[in-house]
C-alpha cells in the first residue's frame, strides 16, 4: 500500500465509566479494539456503524483529539503517535475534519471571515492580504455569496453553515478529511447538494477522505472502500458496491437489509435480528455479535474470530470464514 | 389495498389551515390540507423539515401552541366529530383514548422518575374505568403485546434502564393502551439506530393487523415511507402538494418536487449515480411567493406557475392519486 | 489586557451599548450610574466648597442657598461632601470588581476547561471564599490589615472572585463541548488561545452582567464598613462615614443622615436596573440560533 496516504494499525481505545449511584463503580468501556484500515491517496473511504460502534472515536482518534491507548497512525509515512508538538502542529495542518452539528460548529461571536482566517493567521500562512484572499476564494469554492465573511453564522441556514464548516476544513490546505457525519443532520435536498460539493472539492483538490456514517446509501454513494464496525470492532471490510450487493458478515447483511430504500417493493426486512445492540459496557462472550446473529455456534460464543483477508481487499472477522476460505469467500453455511 | 375492506373513515381532514404569528402578522403554516384515513391504513405524511407536517399532527392533536398560533380554518372530524370545535377539557377526554400521539424523541417523551409499568397504566386510568389491578395486568399485556423481553420483571424498572429502541416501545404502549382509532407517529423512528428502528417499523405493522389501528406516519424519509405506508401525502412549504397510493407515487412520481426529491436520494441497494440535487431553498414562511411555492427551484416553470396556485387535482388514470401542478397535473388531469 | 482585547475583537462592547439602547430598564440604570460617576469624577469642580472646610456657626444647619443640602456637625458642606465621597465608593467599587472580575474570570475558565483535580481544588477553594459574607471579610482585612483604602478594595476582591469564578465556570462547561472548540484543536491552536480568543467572548455577557451587581455590592459593603468605623478614616468625606455622623446627630438634625443614603440608594438601584437590563437582553441574544 505505497500509495497509501493514511495507515491506521491496531488502534485501541478504553475510558473509564464511572456508574451507579453517585459515580461509585467504574466500568470500563472498550470504544475501540484493534481497528486497523488505510486509505489511499485521493480515495473516500467509508466507516459505518450505527450508535455505538466507535467510528467517532476512530476518527478522532487518528486525529489525536482523542489519545488512543495503543495502536500505531502513520499520515504519509509518519507516526503521528510519535510526533511531538511542534510536529503535530504541522501534520495537523495536513488532516482537517468536519463535523456533523452545524449549528454546534462554528463559534457564534466570530464572524465568518475571523473563523476562516484564524487558522491561517495561527500558523502564519500569509499575509493580511493573502488571507483575505483565501477566505474569499474557498467561501466561492463552497458556494457561499459574497459578503458571507462578514456576516455571524446565525445568519445563516443548517446547510449554509454546514458549507462554511467545510470551508474551514479547507483553508490550510489538508490533504485529509476526517468528515463525522457531515450530512446526516441536513435535510434530504440539502444533503445532496453537500454531497456533491464534496465531490467536487475531492477531484479538484485531490482530497482522501475518511467519511463517517451511519447512512449506507450516502457511503455508497461516496465511498469506494468502506469498514463496518460494530462495539469497537472493525467486522468487515471491503470495496464499495461488493460489500454492500454481497456482504459476508451477518452483521453487514442485516444493516444492509435494515437500511430503509426508497421502493415499495424493497421493504425493509428484518430477518431474525432481534434484541438490542450491546452494551459497549459489557460486551457479549466471545464475538460481540453472536446474541443476535442467526449463524451463531458455541464457537462464536466462545471464541472472537480471527480476522481474514478474503481476498486482496475484502477482510472479515466471522467464523463463518475461518482462515484459508479463499478469493470466493466461501463460507461454512450455504445460506447466507 | 385493504382500503376496499373496511371503507370506514376514521379521520377527515378537510382544509386544515394553521397559522403563526411572527412579528404582529400571522402566516400559514400550514395551508388548506385535506385528508382522510380509513381503518387499517398507514398513510405517511413526508416532507422535509418546515413544511408542515408536524404542525399537520399538533393541529389534528389541539396541540398548537396557544401563544402565536391558531388554527385559522378547516375542519378534523373523528369519526363525525369536528375536534376543532371542541374545547380544551372535551380534546383532554379524546387524547390519549381515541387519538395518541408517538413522538420521535424516546428520551423526553418518558417521565424519567416514574416507573414504566406505572405510565402504561396511568394511560389506562385516566381514561377508562379499570380498577387499579385491572389497569396493572392490561398494562402489562401491552408491554408484552410490544415484545419488551421479560415485561413481567422490568414492569417496575424506569425509562433509564432502557435504550432507545426499548423506549420508543414502552411509547407505542402507552399509545396503543385505550385501543385509539388513529395514531400519529411523529418521527418515531428518526433516533433510532437503522436495525433498531427496523425491529420498530415491524412491530407497527404486526399492530396495524392485529388491531386495524389507522396511523398517521409522519417522517423526512423517503425509505421509511416505502416500508411502511399504504398511502403518501407529500408536504413543501405548507401545502400537500402529492396524494398517491404508495407503489404510485414511487412509480410515478408526478409533482416535479416529488420527483427531483427522489433523485437526490442515494440509495444502499444502487451503484453511484450523479446526484441531482435541488437547487435553492424552501421560501421563508414570512415570504412566501404569490403562485405555486416550488416554483422558483421547479425546472418544468411555465408563466401560470408564478401567477397563481394550482390546485390539488386528480390524474386522469388513477383518481386516487392527486398532485398540485399546473403543468404535470394542469386541472385537465393530464396523467404523465 | 488581553480580555479587553477580546471583547473588543468580538464588538461585545458594541453589542452592548446597542442592547443598553433596546432595553428601557438597562438604558435608565445606565443613565443614573453615569450621571453619579460623572458628578464623582467632576466633584473638584461641581462642588461649591471644599468639602474639608469647617465653619463651626454653621453646624447642623439645614438647606440654604449656599449650602442646597444644609452643612454636617462640623459645619462642612453637605452636598459637597456627597459629591467627593463618590469618589471613594466609585474608586474603591470599581477597582475591586475590575481585579475580581479579572482573576475570578481568569480562574473560572482555567478550571472549567481544564477540569478534573485543579477544577475540584479551585472550587473547593471558591467555596471557602464564598462562605465568607463581604461585611465578614472586610472586618478581617481591616482589623488584621489596617483601614486603609488598599486594604478595603483587598477585603472587597476576596469576596468577589468567586462569584465571578463561578460565574465564568459554568458557561465554559457547557462550550468546551461544542464542535468549533475541538474544530480549533483540530487547527491546531493553542489551549491558551482556546480559552481567551474562543471561550472568554462567549463568557463575557455573564460576567458583565454579575459585574453591574457586584459594583453594587461593593458599593455598600464600602459604605457598611465606613459606617462602623472600620473605612475610610476621617475628615476624608465618603459616604458611610457620613451616615454615621448623621446617626450621632440624628436627633439635631435628621437630615444629616438621609441625603448620604439617598445617594447610595440611587446609585444601587441604578446599577441593579443596569444589571437586571443587561441580563434580560443578553440571554435571549444568545439563543437567536
Amino acid at each position: 500500500m505505497s500509495d497509501a496516504i493514511l495507515e491506521v494499525e491496531g488502534l485501541s481505545k478504553t475510558y473509564a465509566a464511572r456508574r451507579g449511584f453517585m459515580g461509585g463503580q467504574i466500568a470500563m468501556v472498550r470504544a475501540l479494539s484493534d481497528v486497523s484500515f488505510s486509505v489511499s491517496a485521493g480515495e473516500a473511504f467509508g466507516l459505518v456503524g450505527e450508535s455505538g460502534c466507535g467510528k467517532s472515536t476512530a476518527g478522532r482518534a487518528v486525529l489525536r483529539l482523542i489519545e488512543a491507548d495503543s495502536g500505531t497512525v502513520r499520515f504519509k509515512g509518519e507516526s503521528i503517535f510519535d510526533a511531538d508538538a511542534a510536529r503535530l502542529r504541522r501534520l495537523r495542518r495536513q488532516m482537517q475534519i468536519v463535523f456533523q452539528d452545524p449549528y454546534s460548529s462554528l463559534n457564534p461571536r466570530r464572524t465568518i471571515g475571523q473563523t476562516l482566517s484564524e487558522p491561517m493567521r495561527v500558523h502564519g500562512t500569509g499575509s493580511a492580504r493573502e488571507i483575505s484572499a483565501v477566505v474569499r476564494e474557498v467561501l466561492g469554492e463552497v458556494g457561499m455569496p459574497r459578503g458571507a465573511a462578514e456576516k455571524y453564522p446565525h445568519e445563516f441556514s443548517g446547510g449554509q453553515r454546514q458549507r462554511i464548516g467545510i470551508a474551514r476544513a479547507l483553508v490550510l490546505r489538508p490533504e485529509l478529511i476526517i468528515a463525522d457525519e457531515p450530512v446526516s443532520a441536513l435535510d434530504v435536498s440539502i444533503q445532496a447538494q453537500i454531497l456533491v460539493l464534496l465531490r467536487n472539492l475531492q477531484q479538484q483538490r485531490h482530497l482522501s477522505f475518511v467519511f463517517i456514517s451511519h447512512d449506507l446509501g450516502v457511503v455508497r454513494h461516496f465511498c469506494r472502500s468502506v469498514a463496518v464496525m460494530y462495539l469497537g470492532h472493525i467486522v468487515e471490510r471491503g470495496p464499495v458496491p461488493a460489500i454492500f450487493d454481497e456482504p459476508l458478515h451477518p452483521y453487514t447483511r442485516a444493516l444492509r437489509n435494515a437500511s430503509p430504500v426508497p421502493d415499495p417493493a424493497a421493504k425493509v426486512t428484518m430477518a431474525k435480528l432481534e434484541g438490542e445492540v450491546a452494551s459497549a459496557l459489557a460486551p457479549p462472550s466471545g464475538c460481540h455479535f453472536h446474541p443476535r446473529c442467526p449463524h451463531a455456534t458455541d464457537l462464536c460464543r466462545r471464541v472472537y474470530p480471527p480476522w481474514v483477508e478474503v481476498s486482496k481487499d475484502r477482510g472479515v472477522a466471522c467464523h463463518l470464514y475461518p482462515a484459508g476460505s479463499a478469493a470466493t469467500g466461501e463460507s461454512r453455511e450455504t445460506t447466507p | 389495498m385493504n382500503e376496499k375492506v373496511e371503507n370506514a373513515r376514521v379521520l377527515e381532514v378537510e382544509g386544515l389551515t394553521t397559522e403563526f404569528r411572527i412579528d404582529g402578522r400571522w402566516y400559514p403554516a400550514v395551508r388548506d390540507v385535506s385528508f382522510s384515513l380509513v381503518r387499517n391504513e398507514t398513510l405517511a405524511l413526508v416532507g422535509e423539515s418546515g413544511c408542515g407536517k408536524s404542525i399537520t399532527a399538533l393541529s389534528i392533536m389541539g396541540l398548537v401552541p396557544r401563544a402565536n398560533g391558531r388554527i385559522a380554518a378547516g375542519r378534523v372530524l373523528l369519526e363525525g366529530r369536528d375536534l376543532v370545535t371542541l374545547d380544551e377539557s372535551a380534546m383532554e377526554k379524546v387524547r390519549g383514548s381515541a387519538i395518541s400521539m408517538i413522538f420521535q424523541e424516546p428520551m423526553t417523551s418518558l417521565n424519567p422518575v416514574l416507573p414504566i409499568g406505572f405510565q402504561v397504566a396511568e394511560a389506562l386510568r385516566y381514561h377508562t374505568k379499570l380498577s387499579e389491578p385491572q389497569a396493572r395486568a392490561r398494562a402489562l399485556e401491552l408491554l408484552e403485546q410490544v415484545k419488551i423481553p421479560s415485561a413481567v420483571r422490568r414492569f417496575n424498572d424506569y425509562p433509564h434502564q432502557f435504550s432507545g429502541g426499548m423506549r420508543q416501545r414502552v411509547m407505542i404502549a402507552i399509545a396503543l393502551a385505550c385501543s385509539p382509532k388513529v395514531i400519529l407517529a411523529d418521527e418515531p423512528t428518526t433516533a433510532l439506530d437503522v436495525t433498531i428502528q427496523a425491529q420498530v417499523l415491524a412491530l407497527l405493522a404486526e399492530l396495524k393487523v392485529e388491531t386495524g389501528l389507522a396511523m398517521i406516519f409522519i417522517t423526512h424519509n423517503l425509505g421509511v415511507v416505502a416500508s411502511i405506508a399504504d398511502r403518501v401525502a407529500v408536504m413543501y412549504a405548507g401545502d400537500i402538494i402529492e396524494i398517491a397510493p404508495v407503489d404510485a407515487l414511487f412509480q410515478h412520481p408526478t409533482h416535479p418536487y416529488t420527483e427531483a426529491l427522489l433523485a437526490s436520494i442515494p440509495r444502499v441497494d444502487r451503484d453511484a449515480t450523479d446526484l441531482r440535487p435541488i437547487p435553492g431553498q424552501v421560501p421563508p414562511i414570512t415570504a412566501m411567493p404569490q403562485g405555486c411555492r416550488y416554483a422558483e427551484r421547479c425546472p418544468l416553470r411555465e408563466p401560470r406557475c408564478t401567477a397563481s396556485s394550482p390546485p390539488l387535482v386528480a390524474l386522469a388514470g388513477d383518481p386516487a392519486h392527486r398532485a398540485r401542478c399546473w403543468v404535470r397535473a394542469g386541472g385537465e388531469g393530464r396523467a404523465i | 489586557m488581553t480580555m479587553l482585547a477580546a471583547t473588543r475583537e468580538t464588538g461585545a462592547l458594541a453589542r452592548l451599548g446597542r442592547s443598553l439602547l433596546r432595553n428601557k430598564m438597562a438604558s435608565f440604570g445606565a443613565g443614573i450610574v453615569l450621571l453619579m460617576a460623572l458628578s464623582a469624577v467632576f466633584a473638584p469642580w461641581l462642588s461649591p466648597h471644599d468639602p474639608l472646610e469647617q465653619d463651626v456657626l454653621l453646624r447642623l444647619a439645614g438647606p440654604s442657598a449656599g449650602y442646597p443640602l444644609g452643612n454636617d456637625s462640623f459645619g462642612r458642606d453637605i452636598l459637597s461632601r456627597i459629591l467627593w465621597g463618590g469618589r471613594v465608593s466609585l474608586y474603591v467599587s470599581t477597582v475591586s470588581v475590575l481585579i475580581a472580575i479579572v482573576l475570578g474570570g481568569a480562574l473560572g475558565i482555567l478550571s472549567g476547561y481544564i477540569g478534573g483535580l485543579f477544577d475540584r481544588v479551585t472550587m473547593a477553594a471558591m467555596d471557602v471564599l464564598l462562605s465568607f459574607p463581604t461585611l465578614v471579610m472586610g472586618l478581617l482585612v481591616v482589623a488584621m490589615l489596617g483601614p486603609t483604602v488598599g486594604n478595603l478594595i483587598l477585603a472587597i476582591t476576596l469576596t468577589a472572585i468567586a462569584p465571578f469564578a463561578r460565574i465564568a465556570r459554568a458557561p465554559t462547561l457547557t462550550i468546551k463541548e461544542r464542535d468549533f472548540i475541538e474544530a480549533g484543536r483540530a487547527l491546531g491552536f493553542s489551549n491558551l488561545r482556546i480559552m481567551v480568543v474562543h471561550i472568554l467572548p462567549n463568557v463575557v455577557d455573564e460576567i458583565l452582567v454579575m459585574a453591574s451587581l457586584w459594583l453594587a455590592t461593593a458599593i455598600r459593603t464600602e459604605a457598611s464598613l465606613s459606617f462602623i468605623g472600620l473605612g475610610v478614616r476621617p475628615p476624608t468625606a465618603t459616604w458611610g462615614g457620613m451616615i454615621r455622623e448623621g446617626f450621632e446627630n440624628i436627633l439635631d438634625q435628621p437630615l444629616l443622615a438621609v441625603f448620604p443614603s439617598v445617594a447610595i440608594l440611587i446609585v444601587m438601584f441604578g446599577l441593579n436596573m443596569l444589571g437586571d437590563g443587561l441580563r434580560d437582553t443578553s440571554d435571549p441574544k444568545l439563543r437567536h440560533e
